[in-house]
């Protein structure tokens, strides 16, 4: 996901809860409980997308293309749960925006997906000939495009070189995938755990704002960018389009996940990230997580389905709303801790 | 004051290397007053005038500002200091250099906004903005405005006299040439419109350039752009050296991804260096330098990325970045006889020393729960030290 320049008010204030964490403590229990075991997941899970989509040139069937449609639907599943996660070994190689080109609103992406399959152009397909090609073709955007048409397996039986292109991503993917995971396992963990002014951050606290970061800008990235980006003002009005997984019809499952996640984020560990707040205010949070998970559970996975009633649309709204909530009472309680995540960084002057 | 040692290599070796660069500041027996506009929690936002020492930061004054401020321009012989408001705000506050206190608001015209900076002419009388004529929504609407500097202390002013066209759109920061004559103007080249905010209009036609004016007349004496490739690049702050070299930094308004210069060099007459830093550091920087400062030896410069927390420690000979540290939210940077100043928008303040990478945090109760923005400014004013 390209990273949004919130407005964000985090202008927080003055210190009426006394800090007494250990910041290693909770940057390395967060790492081995969710980071590290959520990488590896979204590795293997792309891992078997790669081996299936090695063989499925040679006889492309109704049945391989929903298997391999399903081993992508799993691997959207398990990117989606990290995708909040935008410091660290996942911001190398520009490994983030390779896999994964959106939002997209020019349609720069499928544009580009075009453009290759009409060159025909083999010498790109080879894996280091691959990463040097334009982001939106090496990607789950341009892989969902490939796989998830009303065409798609007619094209991809018919047109030898859109099935290599699919295996080039897939493969792509796996390179990548297993790459953030293994850096995470065996590099960023112990940049993390010796987190002091002689590193790559100023203090362990600095390490804890990254984690902090990656629990709170998403939530407004997730109101603004993935729900009221596309409902707009009215029912008629809304763009489905402009919705993250919209082929796939998985738009909203992707929400869902994103919300779980970043409550496993919050909670998950010995200490717990929400150990840096103060202690009165961690129900409220859980609850309003809570709230918005349940209003999210109300709604079918895709979005296209959910606006076709205005119930639907509605529920969509009241998740905006929920994640709005949610954002606000993380920011009120950041505010009586001495943790600031930024100023100058989302000033754009 | 807390002390610690960051990883700043390439910089220090080369510096002890050749200690005869550093040619340090006379103050006199003063320290220099130092000077920014910060927030805080509140939203209210201040002008701060302190010191530093070996001894810590003393704050000399603070004062409330009515918005949010950018530039803090320097009179130092007449004793009074310009704040300018951060684009598009349409106010100047003058300040008493002595006590802090905000004498005079300036309003410019309804159908201009400024961009947060301001320079004097160093003969003292005149002082120079970059504004927009935001209604000329096709053309260049950028503008240059002359005032006309009268009075000192607590009662000088400033007169709008005249308006130069700045060739080209979203002026930024400006600078005086050491000539003396000529302004350099980094024309960021991007279109806004108080009515939608703070919004990029014309991402796609975007044409940034560095221009030199004659400051007396506005004659246009040198342009230059950066190449079609790279012309998402804004370019928005700058400095010079006492030889006349510029360095810019740039703000890419493109794909995130992409592998685009964000620190140039410029000798009138020449072409533009465009510089890279080493790769790993390069993408880190987040395509965003927020402020450009020259160290003392006139020859090392300080690019700093808020959005990357980075800063980045460049020799403008050579082209090549020659250190980093990393700074969350580090953005405002002054030079000082042996490295610079910075300051955070996480509410810190800290010096580094080149030749060491010696870096000393000064925290002080009355700064505490202040979130500095984006510059820093010097006067050779300050209090004893």
């Amino acid at each position: 996901m390209k990273p949004l320049f919130l407005v964000l008010p985090l202008l927080l204030s003055g210190a009426a809860f006394s800090q007494s964490t250990n910041w290693t403590e909770v940057n390395l229990a967060l790492t081995d409980a969710v980071v590290i075991p959520d990488y590896q997941a979204f590795a293997t899970a792309t891992a078997d997308m790669n081996q299936q989509a090695k063989s499925i040139c040679t006889s492309i069937t109704p049945q391989s293309l929903a298997d391999l449609q399903s081993a992508f639907q799993l691997t959207m599943d398990k990117w989606q749960a990290v995708q909040h996660i935008q410091f660290g070994p996942i911001t190398y190689f520009n490994w983030n925006y390779r896999l994964q080109y959106w939002p997209d609103d020019n349609g720069t992406g499928a544009r580009q997906l075009l453009a290759l399959i009409a060159s025909k152009d083999t010498s790109v397909l080879g894996s280091e000939a691959f990463a040097r090609q334009s982001v939106g073709v090496q990607g789950l955007q341009a892989l969902e495009q490939l796989l998830f048409t009303e065409a798609s397996l007619g094209e991809l039986q018919t047109d030898a070189y859109r099935c290599r292109v699919v295996q080039a991503i897939a493969a792509n993917l796996d390179e990548i995938a297993a790459g953030v995971a293994l850096r995470w396992s065996d590099e960023f963990r112990t940049t993390v755990a010796t987190a002091d002014e002689r590193g790559f951050f100023e203090s362990a606290e600095d390490a804890t704002i990254d984690f902090l970061k990656a629990e709170v800008e998403p939530i407004r990235s997730l109101q603004q960018q993935k729900l009221e980006a596309i409902l707009g003002e009215s029912q008629v009005g809304a763009r489905v389009k402009r919705a993250e997984s919209w082929r796939s019809e998985r738009s909203v499952r992707n929400i869902k996940i994103n919300v779980a996640s970043l409550g496993r984020f919050f909670n998950e560990g010995n200490p717990a990230l929400n150990t840096v707040l103060p202690p009165e205010d961690i129900e409220g949070i859980n609850a309003s997580f809570t709230k918005v998970e349940a209003t999210l559970a109300a709604l079918p996975d895709s979005i296209t389905q959910a606006l076709e009633t205005e119930s639907g649309y509605n529920n969509l709204k009241q998740a905006a709303a929920d994640l709005s909530a949610l954002f606000e009472l993380l920011e009120a309680s950041l505010k009586k801790t001495d943790l600031y995540l930024g100023f100058n960084s989302l000033d754009g002057d | 004051m807390k002390m610690n040692r960051r990883q700043i290599l390439g910089i220090g070796a080369f510096l002890l290397g050749a200690p005869t660069l550093i040619v340090a500041k006379q103050h006199k027996g003063q320290a220099p007053l130092l000077i920014s506009a910060a927030s805080d929690a509140d939203d209210k936002h201040w002008v701060l005038g302190f010191t530093l020492t070996a001894i810590g930061v003393t704050t000399v004054f603070k004062s409330v500002l009515p918005q949010r401020a950018h530039h803090i321009a320097v009179h130092e012989q007449r004793g009074f200091f310009v704040v300018v408001a951060r684009r598009p705000g349409t106010w100047l506050s003058l300040g008493d250099l002595e006590t802090g206190a905000l004498f005079r608001e300036i309003h410019i015209p309804a159908d201009r906004h400024l961009f947060g900076h301001g320079v004097f002419a160093a003969d003292g009388k005149h002082f120079y903005t970059t504004e927009s004529d935001f209604d000329d929504i096709e053309g260049d609407s950028g503008r240059v405005v002359a005032w006309e500097v009268s009075g000192e202390g607590a009662s000088a002013n400033l007169i709008r006299v005249q308006e130069f066209p700045s060739y080209g759109v979203g002026p930024h920061e400006l600078l005086l040439m050491p000539d003396n004559e000529t302004l350099a103007i980094a024309n960021g080249g991007i279109r806004t419109h108080p009515a939608h905010d703070r919004d990029n209009l014309n991402i796609d036609t975007m044409l940034p350039s560095l221009v030199y004016l004659n400051r007396k007349d506005g004659e246009l004496l040198e342009q230059q752009f950066l190449p079609q490739e790279f012309h998402q690049a804004s370019i928005r702050h700058m400095d010079v050296n006492a030889s006349g070299r510029v360095i810019m930094g740039m703000q890419f308004e493109g794909e995130p991804f992409l592998e685009v210069p964000l620190v140039a060099t410029h000798q009138r007459g020449e072409a533009l260096q465009l510089l890279l830093a080493p790769p790993e550091v390069q993408v880190q920087m987040k395509q965003y330098v927020g402020s450009m400062r020259y160290a003392e030896d006139g020859r090392h410069f300080v690019a700093s990325c808020p959005v990357g927390n980075l800063l980045t420690f460049w020799d403008s000979e050579s082209g090549v970045m020659v250190s980093s540290i990393r700074a969350r939210d580090g953005c405002g940077v002054c030079a000082t006889e042996t490295g610079f100043v910075f300051s955070t928008g996480t509410g810190r303040l800290a010096h580094i020393e080149l030749a060491t990478g010696l870096v000393t945090d000064h925290e002080e109760p009355q700064l505490q729960q202040l979130f500095w923005d984006n510059h820093l400014s010097v006067a050779e004013v300050g209090t004893k030290s």
